[in-house]
C-alpha cells in the first residue's frame, strides 16, 4: 500500500509536466511504451494486497451466507423464470429504470459501462505483464477501446448526476445520513473513467500516459477492496441474489422440521435470507413505498433488511439471541434498534410494494412474516386485538368472530343455493362476504350478475375462513387448520371452480394453501365478469370513476386491466396517481384490519384523500377489505364523499331487477 | 404449587342444535365441540399462577374418547399433564356422580389448588366444583374474577349481584370457581402443540355409575315468539306505558 501512495505522488508531479506541454485528441488510446520489471512487481504486489483486503471482509461475509441455514424446498425450478429475471432484472436493468426513470437510467449507464469496461481493465492490468490481448493499432482493439471510451463518458456524467443527487439533491429516502462512502466510491468511479479517458489525449509512451495508467490501475486496486465494506457489494452479490430469489411473489416457504417456528434467530436465518440482507444497496425504494413508513409507523423494512444484517455481522447465523425486540428500544446504534422491534414487524400490511420494487431482490415479505412466525407461533407476540382474532378464527372459524348462524341466515335470505356439484361455480362468501354489511352487498350483487349471465352456482354450507390474516400474521397453526379444514370442504363437496370476491381469499386459496395440497381453480369476480363482458350492460353514465389497485389482486395476482375493463363499462376510469403495481394500499392487509392502527396517520385516510384528489365521483374498489377501510375513511374526511363501489355493484346497477331473487 | 383444572366439553356455541330422538339430549351426531368457556378461564388462571408462583399444572376431563382433543389443547396451551377420565355415560350421571368420579383422580393428586368454570355451557348447574370441594373436605369459594397467593393461602376476588365484590381469605388447599372474563385468555401456537406432543396423558377408567339422585326429563328449544302491541294515547301516555312496559314486563330498564 505504501509504495501505491508513493507511485501516485510521483505521478501526480508528472502529470503537471505532461499537461503544460500541450493537449490534442486522437481517435486513439495511448498507451506506455514499457514497463519495467519493477513495475510489473509493484502492480503484483498491488493486486495481491487489494485482492487480500477484498476477501478479508467479504470472506466472512460469504462463510455467514454459507453457514446459514439450508433454505429447504428451494429448487432451482423454472429455470426459465430465473434467465428472464436475470436477463430483464440484472442485465436490462428494467427495475431499475422502470421505478425511478432517470436515476435508474444513470445506474443503468454505470452499469452498462462497468460491463463494457471489464475487458478494458484486464487488458489494462494484464500490459504490463505482457499478456495484452487489444492494443489501440489492432483494429478489434481500436474499436474495442473507442467503444469503451463512449461508455467510459456516459458512466462519468451518470455518477456525477448520482453523486450530486445524493450528496446535494438528497431523496429522503435514502436515509437521514448519506454513508460517504457513497462518496468515495463515487469520485473512485470518476476517476477511473476520467484516467482511461485522458489516454486519448495524450502521446503514446510519454510520462503522461504513464501517470494516467498508474492512476487508473491504483482507482481500480482502492476500488476493489471497498466493494465489501460498503452496499457496493450488490456489485458482487445482487446479480446471484436477482437470479436465486423465491419463486413467486410473497412466498411464504413452509416451516423445517418440529424446531421451526419462524425467524426467532440467527439459527433461522436461511442462507437465501442472509444472501439477500447482504444484497441490500440501501436505495431506500422499499421504504419510499411502504404505508407504514410513509404514515409515521415505526416499521421501515429498508431498516428490517439492515438490520439483520447487522443481526449477522454481530451474532452470527448460528446465533440464539432474539432478532425483535418485545418492546420499543431507543438507541443510537446504526442501524437503530427501534426498527427490529415487533411494533414495528407487525405494522406491515403484507402490500408488498417494498418486494415488488426492490432492485436486488430481496424479498422482503418472507422476512417481516417470518419474523411475526417467530414471534406468534412461540406465543412471544402478545397483542388484544391479534389474540381477539385468533379466538375469534379457532373458536367461530371466521375472522370477524360472528357465529356461524349469521352466514347461514344470510344465505337463506339472499335464497343462495348450496353447492351440490350440480353448479358449475362455488361462490366462495369469505369473511367480508358471509358477515360483513357492505361485503354481503357485494356478494349479492355479483350474484345477481352471475345470474344474469346465467352461470349456475352455489354455496358450501359451512365456510371457515381462509385462513389469510393468520398466515399473514404468522400464525402457522391457525392457519394449517384452516386451510385442511377448506380444502377438505371443498373435496367433500367436489368442487370444480371457485369465484370469490375477495382478492384476500382468492390468493390464500389457490397460493398459500399449497402446503397442504391443491385446491380447485379460485379466480376473482373481476377476471370472472371481464371474460364475460360483452353479455353485460354497456352504460353510458358518464360518471368518472377512479380505481384502486387492491394489493392482493395487482402485485400479488398480477390482475390490472380485468377490473378496468369493468369501470370502463360503468363510466369514465380515472387513474390515481399511485396506480397499478405502484398502488398504495388501503392499510386492511396483512390482519392490519382487525389490530387497527396506533401511531401516525391511518393508510386508510391518505390513500382515501389521493382518491378523492382526482375529483372523481365515484371511487371503485375490488376488494371488501379495501371497501370497509375506505368506508371509514370516506365518511369522516367529507360530508359529500364519492359514491364507494365494487366492481360488482358497478355492474350490477344497470342490470335489469329480477323478480326471482325476492330483492 | 401444584394446580389442577377440571374442565368440561361442550357443543359449540354456535352449533345447530337439535333434539335427540329420546327427547332428553341434543343430537351429538353433527354437533363440534370445544372447551367450556369458564374452564377455559379457569385453565387461564391457572397458567398465570404458575407462570408467576411456578409449580404444575394438571388438566382433569371426564368424558368419551372425544374430549382428549380438549385435554391436547390445553396442553397445548401451556398444561404440563393431562388426565383423561374415560366414561362414555357421563351423561347418565348426574352432579354428585361426576363430582365422585374426579375427587377419586383430584384425592390421588393430591393438589393445593383446584380450579373450575364455575358452570358450563351446556347444561349450567353450576354445582360440580362445590360438590367436588364438599367431596374432598376442602374450602372452596365460587364466582372468582382475581386469585392472589398469600403466605397464608389464597386472597380472592368473588363477583356478587349488582356490581359488587367480596375479597376473600383463604387457606390452602382449596377449590375456586372461576367466572368469565377475569383475565385475557391466550391463542394456541404452534409451539404449544408441538410441545403438546411430548406431554403425559393418563387415561384413568371410571368406575360404575350410581343411579343418579337426579334425572333429566327433558331438553327443548326455547320457543321463538314475536308479540306486537300497540300503545295508544298521547305521547305522553304512550311514554308512561312503554316506562311501565319496559320496567316490569320485558325488565329491560
Amino acid at each position: 500500500m505504501v509504495a501505491l501512495v508513493c507511485a501516485a505522488t510521483v505521478g501526480a508531479r508528472s502529470m503537471g509536466a505532461a499537461f503544460s506541454s500541450g493537449l490534442h485528441l486522437s481517435a486513439t488510446l495511448a498507451e506506455p511504451a514499457h514497463f519495467s520489471g519493477f513495475e510489473a512487481a509493484l502492480l503484483l504486489v498491488g493486486v495481491a494486497i487489494s485482492a487480500g483486503l477484498f476477501f478479508w471482509r467479504f470472506g466472512p461475509i460469504l462463510g455467514t451466507i454459507f453457514r446459514s441455514k439450508k433454505d429447504t424446498n428451494f429448487s432451482l425450478h423454472p429455470i426459465g423464470r430465473r434467465v428472464w429475471d436475470f436477463f430483464w432484472e440484472v442485465l436490462c436493468q428494467g427495475k431499475v429504470i422502470k421505478q425511478r426513470p432517470l436515476p435508474g437510467l444513470a445506474h443503468a449507464f454505470v452499469f452498462w459501462g462497468f460491463l463494457a469496461f471489464a475487458l478494458v481493465s484486464l487488458n489494462h492490468l494484464a500490459n504490463p505483464l505482457g499478456l495484452a490481448f487489444l492494443t489501440p493499432t489492432g483494429g478489434v482493439g481500436n474499436f474495442y477501446f473507442i467503444f469503451a471510451a463512449i461508455w467510459a463518458l456516459l458512466v462519468a456524467v451518470s455518477i456525477t448526476g448520482l453523486f450530486v443527487r445524493r450528496f446535494f439533491a438528497r431523496p429522503i429516502w435514502l436515509g437521514t445520513k448519506v454513508s460517504n462512502e457513497s462518496g468515495v466510491i463515487a469520485f473512485l468511479i470518476f476517476l477511473l473513467m476520467a484516467s482511461y479517458l485522458g489516454a486519448f489525449f495524450v502521446d503514446d509512451g510519454g510520462t503522461a500516459v504513464k501517470v494516467l495508467w498508474w492512476t487508473h490501475t491504483l482507482t481500480l486496486l482502492i476500488f476493489l477492496p471497498l466493494i465489501p465494506q460498503t452496499k457496493h457489494l450488490h456489485l458482487v452479490l445482487s446479480p446471484l441474489t436477482v437470479f436465486l430469489k423465491r419463486d413467486g411473489f410473497s412466498k411464504i416457504p413452509p416451516l423445517s422440521g418440529d424446531e421451526d417456528f419462524g425467524l426467532i434467530a440467527g439459527k433461522d436465518v436461511t442462507q437465501l435470507i442472509s444472501l439477500q440482507v447482504y444484497s441490500c444497496v440501501e436505495c431506500g425504494r422499499c421504504t419510499e413505498h411502504c404505508p407504514a413508513s410513509n404514515t409515521g409507523k415505526v416499521l421501515n423494512p429498508k431498516e428490517i433488511i439492515l438490520g439483520v444484517q447487522s443481526y449477522l455481522n454481530q451474532s452470527g447465523p448460528a446465533s440464539d439471541a432474539p432478532l425483535l425486540t418485545e418492546a420499543l428500544v431507543e438507541s443510537r446504534d446504526n442501524p437503530p434498534a427501534k426498527y427490529m422491534s415487533m411494533e414495528a414487524a407487525f405494522e406491515c400490511t403484507t402490500c408488498g410494494s417494498c418486494e415488488y420494487q426492490c432492485p436486488v431482490g430481496i424479498q422482503h415479505l418472507p422476512i417481516i412474516i417470518g419474523l411475526r412466525r417467530g414471534a406468534t407461533n412461540t406465543g412471544a407476540w402478545e397483542d388484544t386485538h391479534g389474540t381477539k382474532l385468533f379466538l375469534a378464527l379457532e373458536k367461530q372459524g371466521n375472522a370477524l368472530g360472528l357465529s356461524a348462524m349469521e352466514r347461514d341466515k344470510f344465505i337463506q335470505k339472499q335464497g343462495f343455493p348450496i353447492f351440490d356439484g350440480t353448479q358449475e361455480y362455488c361462490l366462495w362468501l369469505g369473511c367480508m362476504g358471509g358477515y360483513d354489511p357492505k361485503g354481503r352487498e357485494i356478494v349479492a350483487d355479483f350474484a345477481r350478475v352471475m345470474q344474469h349471465l346465467g352461470t349456475t352456482f352455489g354455496v358450501l354450507k359451512k365456510e371457515k375462513c381462509t385462513g389469510d390474516p393468520a398466515r399473514r400474521l404468522g400464525n402457522d397453526l391457525v392457519f394449517q387448520t384452516m386451510a385442511e379444514s377448506g380444502l377438505k370442504a371443498f373435496e367433500a363437496a367436489k368442487v370444480q371452480k371457485i369465484v370469490s370476491i375477495c382478492p384476500h381469499c382468492v390468493r390464500t386459496i389457490s397460493n398459500d394453501w399449497r402446503e397442504y395440497g391443491i385446491a380447485p381453480e379460485i379466480e376473482h369476480h373481476s377476471e370472472f365478469m371481464a371474460r364475460h363482458k360483452e353479455r353485460l350492460p354497456k352504460q353510458a353514465s358518464g360518471e368518472s370513476i377512479v380505481y384502486h389497485d387492491p394489493c392482493y389482486l395487482g402485485r400479488y395476482r398480477d390482475v390490472y386491466d380485468e377490473p378496468r375493463e369493468i369501470v370502463k363499462m360503468a363510466g369514465e376510469l380515472v387513474e390515481a396517481p399511485r396506480s397499478h403495481e405502484r398502488s398504495f394500499c388501503c392499510g386492511a392487509g396483512g390482519g392490519l384490519a382487525f389490530l387497527g392502527e396506533e401511531r401516525g396517520e391511518r393508510v386508510s385516510h391518505v390513500r382515501a384523500a389521493e382518491l378523492v384528489g382526482t375529483g372523481a365521483q365515484i371511487v371503485g374498489t375490488a376488494c371488501p377489505f379495501c371497501n370497509t377501510m375506505f368506508r371509514d375513511a370516506l365518511s369522516s374526511m367529507s360530508d359529500a364523499p364519492p359514491q364507494l363501489l365494487d366492481i360488482a355493484q358497478l355492474t350490477a346497477r344497470a342490470l335489469p331487477k329480477m323478480q326471482d331473487t325476492g330483492e | 404449587m401444584k394446580i389442577l383444572v377440571a374442565i368440561k366439553q361442550v357443543p359449540e356455541r354456535d352449533a345447530q342444535i337439535n333434539i335427540a330422538d329420546s327427547g332428553r339430549w341434543i343430537d351429538e351426531s353433527d354437533v363440534n365441540y370445544t372447551i367450556n368457556e369458564p374452564d377455559a378461564y379457569a385453565l387461564e388462571e391457572a397458567l398465570q399462577l404458575k407462570e408467576k408462583n411456578g409449580g404444575e399444572v394438571v388438566v382433569i376431563c371426564a368424558g368419551p374418547e372425544r374430549v382428549t382433543s380438549t385435554l391436547r389443547e390445553a396442553l397445548a396451551k401451556g398444561a404440563d399433564r393431562a388426565i383423561h377420565i374415560e366414561s362414555d355415560d357421563i351423561g347418565e350421571r348426574d352432579t354428585l356422580g361426576v363430582a365422585e368420579m374426579l375427587a377419586e383422580v383430584a384425592k390421588a393428586e393430591a393438589p393445593d389448588l383446584i380450579l373450575t368454570g364455575l358452570q358450563s355451557d351446556d347444561l349450567g348447574l353450576g354445582q360440580t366444583g362445590v360438590v367436588l370441594a364438599e367431596l374432598l373436605g376442602i374450602p372452596h369459594a365460587t364466582i372468582i374474577m382475581q386469585v392472589e397467593v398469600t403466605d397464608s393461602g389464597l386472597k380472592v376476588k368473588r363477583e356478587l349481584e349488582d356490581g359488587w365484590f367480596q375479597h376473600v381469605e383463604m387457606p390452602l388447599p382449596a377449590l375456586l370457581t372461576i367466572q368469565s372474563g377475569g383475565n385475557k385468555l391466550r391463542y394456541a401456537t404452534l409451539m404449544g402443540i408441538k410441545k403438546a406432543k411430548t406431554k403425559e396423558t393418563r387415561t384413568v377408567q371410571a368406575g360404575a355409575a350410581a343411579s343418579p339422585a337426579i334425572t333429566l326429563e327433558r331438553v327443548y328449544l326455547p320457543k321463538k315468539q314475536k308479540k306486537t302491541e300497540m300503545l295508544t294515547g298521547t305521547p305522553a301516555e304512550v311514554a308512561a306505558k312503554l316506562v311501565e312496559k319496559l320496567k316490569f314486563e320485558v325488565r329491560v330498564i
